[in-house]
């Protein structure tokens, strides 16, 4: 199936079994116990509708080791939106658990933050750019000074310390995502999600953002999980990809990003173990559109 | 230039129509009909600084009551109700049965409920002006966008401060309609509830020049009653477009867009 030489296949975790309630399942990467900061398992999603249950996540099991930037990539409608509210807490799972720093996740945890898709939606429009940034803090009760600090510093970071007087809506879409990564950034998450950040930005400003994502990841050490169904872009970003199936989810496949920690837009993306894993992570999700069931074909098996 | 061309627009109008009823009225021979000189000599004998404080005054006092106690209690109870469903439930059918009583059938059982003070009138203002605005900031407190909910979730804004800095400012545009509403609402009933068992008052003394057939006095007692109008409005105009203030440039931003 792979047209990969042996020695470059990345997968860490394809043929692994799980022993689940529902049989045996493909499992992501895991860790022994108390080594993850964020473990998922046997975690489901039935959304209660009025024509009936949809299955949006069937089973999902995997780690996240600490300071790691996982990208999360699957066709539309996988269930990746769903996946994240389960892990920040705001949407309770039909079966299965998420526990942050071993701790089981029921409300949204202290030391994460999230960075929706819908960045128009997600800063508050009556708030001036610093305020956004700013209120998080203020509500936790950090005091005055070091706020002020710690906000310019996130400014700074995601280079918007410019615009700090200007409501969200008077700046470009690129710059309002800015302002997102900031209030994560200054919020100082241990774990931060991001939702597809860069879905609908403009082509140039997304590969800024990406870099600015591997700049903060590196600069803080934050365990990151990036969401997206672009797959250029899960290679580029990620040290490591989680493939998920085509709905009701399960992992498809979890593989190892092993490029060098020093990206490029221009030279990274050209090099040759660039276009091999790309191309390995296209042929997954084509298999995965095309209806191919890791689960079902473990079964047969 | 910008100026002039604004005061310009907003005085035209009712410059033509004072205009069409000094001609009108200068050929009208009609009892009912004053003509300028006429309704001029009866405003300035008329509104003098005394009936100013015994008359306007307590009036003007009870519609300020009465809408701040609307404001408040519509406020508090919408942000309640639009939090939390199962109270929704509870209170809807109720809260369409007292809106669809006219507060004015009240007066009479208010009268003998709290006596034909200042309390019953405020009361009665309150009775018809808190309905748009509660309605309005249920309304607001609902249509809550959920990814902005999901963000404060994430973020832990939590019980007060999500309540003053996500609920509050989001519910504010329809909060601030109804408050719109309830103002013309609130100065109908402040006259209505002074023509009943009163003594003194704006609308009081509307009708008694009415019943005594002072009808350039009636008149300039309606025009004070209108100017109390826009004055209010024009008070409201400046606190709304400095409180939506971030709501209107958005709102013109996506147009140009
Ligand atoms: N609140 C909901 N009620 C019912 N069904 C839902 C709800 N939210 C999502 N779904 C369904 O669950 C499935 C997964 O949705 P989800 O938004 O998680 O996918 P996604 O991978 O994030 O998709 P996209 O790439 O389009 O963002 C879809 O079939 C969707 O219709
Ligand atoms: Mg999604």
């Amino acid at each position: 199936m792979t047209t990969q030489p042996a020695e470059h296949n990345p997968v860490i975790n394809q043929g692994s079994m799980a022993d689940t309630p529902d049989g045996q399942l493909p499992v992501g990467l895991t860790l022994p116990d108390g080594e993850a900061l964020l473990s998922v398992r046997n975690l489901k999603k039935v959304y209660q509708t009025d024509g009936g249950g949809i299955e949006a996540v069937r089973n999902l099991t995997f780690d996240l080791p600490k300071g790691e930037l996982t990208c999360l990539v699957g066709p539309s409608g996988s269930g990746k939106t769903t996946l994240l509210k389960a892990i920040s807490g705001l949407l309770e799972p039909t079966a299965g658990e998420v526990k942050l720093g071993g701790k089981l996740v029921t409300s949204p945890p202290k030391n994460m933050a999230v960075v929706f898709q819908e960045y128009g939606r997600s800063l508050y429009p009556w708030m001036r750019v610093r305020e956004n940034v700013e209120l998080p803090l203020k509500v936790q009760g950090m005091d005055k000074a070091q706020r002020d600090k710690v906000v310019d510093d996130a400014l700074e970071a995601v280079g918007l310390d410019h615009v700090p007087r200007s409501y969200p809506w008077q700046l470009s879409g690129g710059m309002q995502q800015r302002v997102a990564i900031a209030r994560a950034v200054a919020y100082q998450p241990e774990v931060l999600l991001m939702d597809e950040p860069f879905a609908a930005v403009d082509a140039q400003t997304r590969a800024d953002l990406e870099d600015l994502v591997r700049r903060v990841w590196r600069q803080l050490g934050v365990t990151i999980l990036f969401v997206t169904h672009d797959i250029d872009e899960s290679v580029y970003l990620g040290s490591r990809v989680v493939i998920l199936s085509s709905s009701p989810t399960v992992i498809q496949q979890d593989i190892k990003i092993d490029l060098p920690d020093e990206r490029d837009q221009l030279e990274t993306r050209s090099s040759q173990r660039f276009s091999e894993l790309r191309h390995h992570v296209y042929e997954q999700i084509q298999l995965a559109k095309e209806g191919f069931r890791p689960d079902a074909a473990k079964a047969q098996a | 230039m910008r100026f002039l061309k604004d005061f310009f627009h907003i005085i035209a109008l009712p410059a033509l129509l004072i205009v069409a009823w000094i001609v009108w009225s200068s050929q009208s021979t009609s009892f009912f009909v004053p003509t300028l000189e006429q309704m001029s000599n009866a405003f300035s004998s008329t509104w003098t600084w005394n009936r100013m404080q015994s008359d306007v005054f307590p009036s003007v006092a009870r519609l300020i009551a009465g809408l701040v106690l609307s404001i408040v209690i519509g406020i508090v109870v919408g942000l309640l109700v639009g939090s939390f469903r199962w109270l929704r439930q509870l209170m809807e059918p109720t809260m369409e049965f007292f809106r669809a009583i006219p507060p004015t059938v009240l007066i009479p059982v208010f009268m003998l409920l709290i006596g034909i003070g200042d309390d019953m009138k405020i009361a009665v203002i309150v009775l018809g002006a808190v309905w748009p605005i509660l309605l309005n900031t249920i309304e607001g407190v609902r249509s809550m966008d959920e990814v902005l909910s999901d963000t404060s979730h994430t973020y832990r804004i939590d019980g007060i401060a999500r309540i003053r800095y996500l609920i509050l400012p989001s519910a504010m545009p329809q909060i601030m309609a109804g408050i719109r509403q309830s103002l013309s609402i609130a100065l109908i009933l402040m006259v209505i509830s002074e023509m009943f068992a009163s003594s003194a008052g704006l609308g009081y003394t509307i009708i008694q020049f009415q019943r005594s057939f002072a009808i350039p006095e009636m008149w300039s007692g309606i025009v004070v009653l209108g100017l109390i109008g826009v004055i209010m409005s024009f008070i409201f105009q400046i606190v709304e477009r400095s409180v939506l203030k971030w709501y209107h440039g958005q709102r013109e931003m996506e147009n140009a867009g």
